[in-house]
């Protein structure tokens, strides 16, 4: 009995991590060989799913889609930030009441956020473009022009994300020393050259984090393109999450969508190893 | 030329107390001057408002005759180590010292040359490549004073730089700063709680107390006739005793009692003397040295005035050159510091014998010095 008592403690724990990871990575990983559509028998196709993936257009588009998106997602998720932090970081008055305000966007479902920038981007009745026709300025298609859509998708999630890392980066400024800065008043840096010089470096590894986290969020990019667009116009906001979706569970090709799972996992393995090499920092 | 004079100086926090009142010193070219005094004395403070990290509630700060009240820290051309060395962690040791040359947009060969030379007067051209994570404290250290010197600045500001070192580090160091001194003939200011560091660094020093200058001279006059019974506790190791008391003038003599004895003070005592003749009758504190009461030992060469005082000692450490005796005396906690080779007998009391001669009386409303 003594002997087992640890293995039944861990029990819960493993059968978790049994149930809900190992076996549904296991399970996707022999899916990709197979074609399945849930009601009928699973079928071996050998490479068939990868053949078809590297030939499916759609599929690369929405990873370009994707990546688009990642293009202004995280570097105006960074700055902003990054901005309000610095700015909380000096603001006496008031400092818990904006950062509880720019931290609400983050706990509001985000369907609920979707809906909303839905009424603000209207191309008719929203309030951006009212704001745009008050300056005498065209309206712009925000969700329905191929060439804007997306982008537009991601300053929304911008703004419903930016919270969380406004607080990260807070954390990070406070934890630099008040030290630094007064020996580089002493050396004659201007606010600037500190903010470049010393911040900047010291904070590199919550920068890290932040790119990171963004990406991966950013990679599962999904409510907002489904209910704003449902990838639309011409497939333009369509995320590689949402097309694995699709091909799941609206045309049921199991096999080919965990194949394409497979893949994108790997795609956003390789991406976070590139960041770590490129941006990560000893200090 | 580098002297630094503040007059008046005021430092008050909004709302609160002040931490520094109405404050005057003046540091002469080249001198080295120590601010001592127990935590909360203000001393930092007063450090910070030099530099320019503080602003000066009122009160003038003079550089060569020149009001830098309002100046910016980088236009003082006073360079400051920090307690915690504060080096960027993400820099190397060159980068360290090079970044304020850097800013000032000096030209590469020159940085290159003081940042070498500076690294060579502190014997640290072997760390020149490495990160302040990789150092042990005494080179940080090494390290962020070698940051102060190639600004080649008028003043050195040093707050409490010794701080963070092992006990025997911080001998060695303090030497290396005399001589560092002596080597870049700058005026130095240094700031410590430490009044072994202050005495053996100092040409004068500050002694502060809540934000006011108890005392303000050099090592020995410090220690030989402090102005009043904060300076005589604080400067000297052991501490100095203190007996409280009466002045007495019994027969011609006068004589200082206290519950226990009656000890006639000199005529050799003569600046004492006739200061303490206004005092008959009334209260007064004296002060002694540890190294003043004797035991029979060290007693023989001249004749020492005694109280009666055969006393039982509480504690005793040997300490090789000398041996500290811990006893109390009518409610006061008293040291003596008895020759290397007293062998002393905790069972037995020992007689002490003091010289009254080199005694302090202190007035016991004002604490101020009785001479």
């Amino acid at each position: 009995m003594k002997k087992w008592t640890p293995y039944l403690l861990v029990s819960p724990y493993l059968l978790h991590v049994v149930v809900f990871v190992l076996f549904p990575v296991v399970f996707s990983v022999v899916l990709t060989f197979h074609s399945w559509n849930i009601i009928s028998p699973m079928q071996y196709v050998g490479l068939a799913n990868y053949e078809r993936l590297f030939k499916d257009r759609l599929f690369w588009q929405a990873i370009w889609n994707t990546v688009r998106f990642l293009l202004v997602h995280i570097p105006l998720q960074i700055l902003i930030a990054l901005a309000l932090a610095e700015l909380l970081n000096r603001t006496r008055r008031g400092a818990g009441l904006f950062r509880a305000a720019f931290f609400l966007p983050v706990i509001v479902s985000g369907v609920v956020v979707t809906i909303l920038w839905q009424q603000l981007l209207s191309f008719n009745s929203g309030l951006l473009n009212q704001l745009l026709t008050a300056i005498a300025l065209p309206r712009v298609a925000w969700l329905d022009d191929p060439a804007v859509a997306m982008y537009s998708i991601a300053v929304m999630a911008t703004w419903k994300n930016v919270g969380l890392y406004v607080i990260l980066f807070l954390v990070g400024l406070q934890s630099v020393p008040e030290q630094y800065y007064e020996a580089a008043d002493m050396e004659g840096a201007t606010n600037w050259q500190k903010f470049r010089y010393i911040t900047l470096p010291i904070i590199n590894p919550t920068i890290f984090t932040v790119v990171v986290l963004s990406t991966i969020s950013g990679f599962s990019l999904f409510i907002e393109p489904y209910i704003m667009t449902e990838g639309g116009p011409m497939n333009t906001t369509l995320s590689a999450v949402m097309y694995i979706y699709k091909q799941a569970f609206q045309y049921y090709h199991m096999g080919y969508s965990a194949t394409l799972g497979f893949c994108f996992a790997l795609i956003i393995l390789f991406v976070v190893v590139v960041q770590k090499r490129y941006v990560e920092q000893d200090i | 030329m580098a002297e630094v004079i503040l007059k008046h100086i005021v430092k008050a926090y909004a709302g609160g107390p002040r931490v520094i009142r109405d404050l005057s010193i003046d540091v002469k070219d080249r001198e080295f001057v120590v601010l001592v005094g127990p935590s909360g004395c203000g001393k930092s403070t007063l450090l910070r408002m030099i530099a320019g990290l503080e602003d000066i509630t009122s009160g003038d700060l003079l550089l060569d005759g020149q009001r830098i009240n309002n100046l910016a820290p980088k236009d003082r051309d006073i360079a400051m180590v920090f307690q915690n060395y504060a080096l960027y962690p993400h820099m190397t040791v060159y980068d360290n010292m090079a970044f304020g040359l850097k800013l000032r947009n000096m030209p590469k060969d020159e940085i290159r040359q003081r940042v070498t030379r500076a690294a060579q007067i502190l014997e640290i051209e072997f760390l020149l490549d490495r990160k302040p994570k990789d150092m042990s404290g005494g080179q940080r250290q090494r390290v962020a004073i070698g940051r102060a010197i190639v600004r080649e600045p008028k003043v050195f500001l040093f707050d409490e730089p010794l701080s963070n070192l092992d006990a025997k580090l911080r001998g060695q160091t303090r030497i290396e700063l005399q001589k560092l001194h002596r080597d870049l003939q700058a005026t130095m200011i240094y700031v410590t709680h430490d009044q072994v560091e202050a005495m053996t660094l100092g040409d004068r020093i500050v002694v502060l107390r809540n934000g006011e200058v108890m005392q303000y001279d050099t090592p020995l006059a410090l220690y030989n006739q402090p102005a009043n019974r904060f300076v005589a506790g604080f400067i000297g190791s052991p501490p100095m005793n203190f007996l409280p008391g009466r002045i007495l003038m019994v027969g011609a003599t006068l004589c200082f009692q206290s519950a226990g004895s009656t000890v006639q003070i000199g005529l050799n005592n003569s600046i004492h003397y006739a200061a303490l003749i206004p005092y008959e009758d009334r209260t007064v504190v004296l002060g002694i040295r540890a190294e003043h009461l004797m035991d029979l030992v060290m007693n023989g060469q001249r004749p020492y005035y005694s109280p009666d005082t055969r006393t039982v000692l509480e504690a005793v450490e040997h300490m090789g050159s000398e041996t500290l005796a811990y006893f109390t005396l009518e409610g006061q906690r008293f040291i003596a510091r008895l020759s290397g080779d007293t062998v002393v007998d905790m069972n037995k009391s020992i007689p002490l014998f003091w010289d009254i001669d080199k005694a302090h009386f202190f007035d016991a409303e004002t604490e101020q010095a009785i001479r």
